[in-house]
């Protein structure tokens, strides 16, 4: 696509100053996602909660992302490669705002969870999966920043690693339900811990495919590779 | 997904009713059309768009022979309409304009009646046998053209003396009276107004039923409004032809994308 400054060049600020928007959003979530995580492994209610107040900053941006990208298609009306950066940045923005969502509620079960006993080695591995997902999330931006739509692909290609970390936690925590019932309530906040993080991943594909979309002009035509079994799991 | 695209952007038809084959044009010394290769469809709204002086109005002027009137143009290559070429020997210019016709970019009513402005056309080329006739060719012509309603009783008062975008559409009526097969408009609403714009619009696309269409623009939304096809010229070059849509979202061209979206390229 090209680059090329316009020759008016109010359009070029005007889509500069909304990208650099989603990238503070971006950088926002990216941090949200790791303090959340932190704050479960840490068992801390301060960083909890600060993950939940956060959150509203990054609602903020996205309804400014939104306000700036309709003032734009209406002022500049944007065609080709810029109108594509437009509908991207809204889909970026949108898959971004789930992601904070995401971290929020990380951070309230986890003010629920310290309440009780932790089990087991869980949170650990909660962690790495955040740790993971927040590398895909940042590659995902980083690939929409550059360009990068062989990036962008990678991530994609990436995203069947989460699913089996999450596939593996799941069964963990299966394990510990059946082991002693007393843990099932933890185990179901951890459980929607993981899926949440899991879903984070699954936004940081939908970024990349939107940089697919930007670079090249149409989203990836084949099925991206699927790696979490536990739709199929009987507990058996 | 194909299915799925907006109905009313479907053409339906694949049958070229223009088709251009290496088709050069001198000014002089001046090379201003390199090697043009296109087919235009048959009931289809084509526009052509380019920077100034890229030879789009140029090979518009080709497709009724109007740059035989400018001495120091020469025409090489072939154009056919239907399958027969314009340029043969044995083709008559002013027959070939009752099938092709033209709207410019200012409103240029002869300094006769609104009902003679239209009627003019028919006229000279034998198409009626009496009054009667006649006055069903310009009442149909003015209905098409939206302006039937707005002229009907003042029909005998002078066409210059109706508001810009009127006129517009009073040469359009001229141009369908002769019942063309092909429409050609060079920018024909840089004069107009929005709403006079958004009429001639409208008009565009429903003659599209009965012709081809092919409109050359500065202004890319109208382009992007009423076409189906574009047609990207730079310096004497077709450079890109394909679906308006594709062109607008997804051009193959950086040369074309630059123009499209305002670059300096």
């Amino acid at each position: 696509m090209q680059t090329d400054p316009h020759i008016l060049r109010a359009f070029d600020r005007d889509l500069h100053s909304v990208q650099a928007l989603v990238v503070r959003m971006g950088a926002l979530v990216e941090e949200a996602i790791g303090k959340a995580a932190q704050a479960l492994h840490g068992r801390d209610d301060a960083l909890a909660n600060s993950v939940r107040r956060e959150d509203a900053a990054i609602d903020a941006l996205e309804e400014q992302i939104n306000a700036d990208c309709a003032r734009l298609i209406a002022l500049r009306q944007p065609n080709a490669g810029d109108l594509r950066t437009v509908l991207s940045v809204m889909k970026v923005a949108s898959n971004l705002e789930r992601c904070g969502d995401y971290a929020k509620n990380l951070g309230k079960r986890t003010t629920v969870l310290n309440q009780s006993a932790p089990i087991g080695g869980l949170s650990a591995s909660v962690l790495r999966m955040a740790g993971a997902v927040q590398q895909q999330l940042h590659a995902a931006l980083d690939a929409y920043i550059k360009r990068d739509a062989d990036l962008a692909a990678s991530v994609r290609a990436r995203d069947s690693e989460i699913d089996q970390i999450y596939s593996a936690l799941f069964r963990e925590i299966l394990t510990h339900m059946l082991e002693d019932p007393r843990t099932i309530t933890g185990c179901m906040h951890l459980h929607f811990i993981a899926k949440n993080i899991e879903r984070v991943g699954d936004h940081a594909t939908g970024i990349a495919e939107q940089v697919i979309y930007l670079v090249t002009g149409a989203l990836p035509a084949d099925q991206r590779p699927k790696g979490d079994t536990t739709a199929f799991e009987t507990g058996a | 997904m194909n299915d799925m695209r907006i109905v009313e952007r479907d053409v339906n038809t694949q049958k070229a009713k223009i088709t251009a084959r290496g088709v050069q044009v001198h000014y002089g010394t001046t090379h201003a059309l390199k090697d043009v290769n296109v087919d235009i469809l048959a009931n289809t709204v084509t526009a052509f768009i380019g920077p100034s002086g890229c030879g789009k109005s140029t090979f518009l002027r080709c497709l009724n022979r109007m740059n035989d009137t400018v001495a120091s143009a020469r025409v090489s290559g072939e154009i056919l309409i239907d399958g027969e070429n314009i340029y043969d020997k044995r083709v008559d210019p002013v027959q070939l304009r009752a099938k092709v016709g033209m709207v410019f970019q200012k409103p240029n009513p002869f300094p006769k009646s609104i009902y003679d402005n239209v009627a003019y056309g028919p006229k000279i080329h034998g198409m009626t046998r009496n009054k009667a006739e006649l006055d069903e060719i310009v009442e149909k012509a003015l209905r098409k053209a939206a302006l039937w309603n707005e002229a009907k009783d003042r029909l005998n008062s002078p066409g210059t003396g109706l508001s810009g975008g009127q006129q517009q559409r009073l040469c359009i009526a001229r141009a369908i009276a002769t019942a063309p097969e092909v429409l050609l408009m060079d920018e024909p609403c840089s004069a107009l107004d929005p709403i006079a714009t958004a009429q001639v619009e409208e008009l565009i696309d429903e003659l599209r039923a009965s012709f081809s269409v092919v409109i050359v623009t500065h202004s890319m939304q109208q382009a992007a409004r009423v076409s189906q096809r574009t047609a990207f010229f730079h310096l004497g070059n077709l450079v890109e032809y394909g679906e308006t849509g594709t062109i607008f979202t997804n051009p193959s061209d950086p040369r074309t994308e630059s123009y499209i979206s305002g670059r300096i390229g």
